[in-house]
């Protein structure tokens, strides 16, 4: 019962973003208040789901790609034999979030060409920071006494990362991964600048051709996906029972 | 049960521990006090491996501790620290299991276990299996570390001032149930701590340790009546060994079966220390307590003289 209940509210945003990307063709009437003059005032290069799909999907491989790199560069350097790198690390990372990803798409392409790729790599880069300080906080913070009394009572490495540092710093790295991917929905807007096709394009689309209309619905459906993504978030269940 | 032979621990230049020997019987309550900074605590460590010793031997039960794999060392010896280290992401019940489950014993035999040891310590199953650690007051954290210390049944039990954060009432509480249950477990144990008071109550054998050195050992008593030196004498309290040996003294040791004179109005148990028996006649300017056994009747008598060891009662 209280299992549905904490579900309510991202359930709301999810409907009203799946209302949105399927009806907007409903708010013609609307749209074209906004843009009078426009011979089209909706989108119709490709259907709002799929440029919803293959936004999610580019969010989704880069923060499952972020999560990996940050979440083990983390841990790495906090075991006693990377601790000398701890520093570099967080400095790299640090490093990735004030590089624009605009500047990193700009360099991305002439390697990696245009399309999705190099959107990836720029998303990547930009929601590593999050994830990887969230995950050195959460198991730099454990209390040394925690840590001591494991290694004492003769739990290995291996099981004092999996059964006391992570669950314990759980609640802190999954606050990184939510800041880092609900960042990269928007983010990935720009992927659309480069030929990735997402719901970035109809904004920019919108942009070059003067048309408001179509920048409104883009941005109105990031906004609601990343309210979405973010909601649900929030609700995860805390491990530890705290 | 355990010895350590000519044991030295450098940190790069610096001597934690110096060419110290120590063997502790197997039974045995062995007290290590110090100020701090004295190698106390890095001299505990070193026995179940969590630091490792420089040069030396260290042998448990005749065989070298390098000799095993060093988690396996660890649970088969108990630890239990200040801080208690209690996991605040686990239950009292679970937290307690920690180190039987990693032997992989049978559930039901874990839970059973469990279920032994609260009962041992004096924590009500209904109330505390379910309690997560920040919901425990210092005392019945402590506890829950000395339950989850114990949980494997090892032979050996490491604590690292256990009581040193917790109020004196609660902390004496302990010390007390601590000595009642190392008589009925004979674990062979060995506590660190910088508080004399407690080192008394609790030593059979009695570590004082200087600068990474052992300045003395001994039975408390030993050590109160023949300080090997300054240092020690003034740690163990200078001029007020006096008390602090009356404190270790039960009353039935010093006295006198019942004259033929009236009873003293104070009583006083025979278990009581001469320092409670002191204390009470200062409180109540008496010179003379009669003595009683634990269901209140008349055993003997105490005088002043008898109390403060004048040989003769004339």
């Amino acid at each position: 019962m209280t299992e549905c209940r904490r579900l309510v509210v991202p359930l709301c945003w999810l409907s009203l973003l799946l209302a949105a990307t399927l009806g907007m063709g409903q708010l013609e009437g609307l749209f074209r208040v906004i843009e009078p003059d426009s011979r089209q005032v909706i989108y119709d290069r490709a259907g709002f789901l799929t440029l919803l799909g293959r936004h999610l999907s580019v969010v989704g491989v880069a923060a499952v790609l972020a999560i990996l790199i940050g979440v083990g560069a983390a841990i790495a350097v906090t075991r006693e034999r990377g601790r000398d790198f701890l520093p570099l690390v967080s400095q790299l990372a640090s490093m990735g979030q004030t590089f624009p990803p605009v500047a990193v798409l700009a360099l991305a392409v002439p390697v990696l060409g245009f399309g999705t790729l190099p959107i990836i790599v720029a998303l990547l880069l930009y929601g590593l920071l999050p994830i990887v300080r969230n995950t050195l906080a959460g198991i730099l913070g454990i209390e040394a006494s925690v840590r001591e009394a494991a290694r004492g009572m003769g739990m290995s490495s291996g099981q004092i990362l999996r059964q006391v540092e992570l669950p314990l710093a759980a609640p802190v790295i999954l606050a990184g991964i939510r800041t880092s991917v609900t960042i990269n929905i928007a983010t990935a807007a720009i992927g659309a600048t480069v030929g990735a096709s997402n719901l970035g394009d109809p904004i920019i689309s919108g942009i070059v051709n003067g048309n408001t209309a179509y920048v409104i619905q883009g941005a109105l459906l990031i906004g609601l996906l990343a309210i979405s993504v973010d909601s649900l978030f929030s609700r995860l269940p805390s491990p530890g029972g705290r | 049960m355990i010895d350590l032979i000519h044991v030295t621990k450098h940190f790069g230049d610096a001597v934690a521990v110096d060419d110290i020997s120590l063997s502790v019987a197997r039974g045995e309550l062995c007290v290590l006090v110090g100020t701090s900074g004295c190698g106390k605590s890095t001299t505990l460590r070193m026995i179940n491996r969590l630091i490792e010793h420089s040069e030396g031997e260290i042998h448990i039960d005749g065989q070298q501790i390098r000799e095993f794999r060093e988690e396996s060392l660890r649970r088969r010896m108990g630890y239990a620290i200040q801080s208690t280290g209690l996991f605040p992401h686990w239950t009292v019940a679970r937290n307690i299991g920690l180190v039987p489950r990693l032997l992989k014993w049978p559930a039901a035999r874990i839970q059973a276990r469990v279920e032994e040891l609260m009962a041992l310590l004096g924590l009500d199953l209904e109330e505390f299996a379910d309690k997560y650690p920040h919901q425990l007051s210092g005392g019945q954290a402590q506890r829950v570390g000395v339950a989850r210390a114990l949980a494997a049944d090892p032979d050996i039990l490491l604590m690292d001032e256990p009581f040193g954060a917790l109020d004196p009432l609660t902390r004496e509480g302990l010390q007390e149930e601590l000595r009642e249950l190392q008589g009925r477990l004979e674990k062979t144990i060995v506590f660190v701590t910088h508080d004399m008071d407690e080192a008394l109550r609790l030593a059979d054998h009695l570590v004082v340790m200087h600068q990474g050195r052992i300045k003395q050992q001994g039975r408390p008593l030993e050590l109160l009546r023949e300080p090997a030196d300054a240092f020690v004498e003034s740690l163990l309290g200078g001029e007020g060994r006096g008390l602090k040996e009356a404190a270790l003294l039960p009353v039935s040791q010093r006295m006198l079966p019942l004259g033929p004179r009236l009873l003293a109005r104070e009583r006083i148990g025979q278990q009581a220390s001469l320092r409670e028996a002191l204390s009470l006649m200062l409180w109540r300017h008496a010179e003379r307590l009669t003595v009683v056994d634990d269901d209140d009747l008349p055993v003997g008598e105490l005088s002043l003289r008898r109390l403060v060891g004048v040989r003769s009662d004339d």
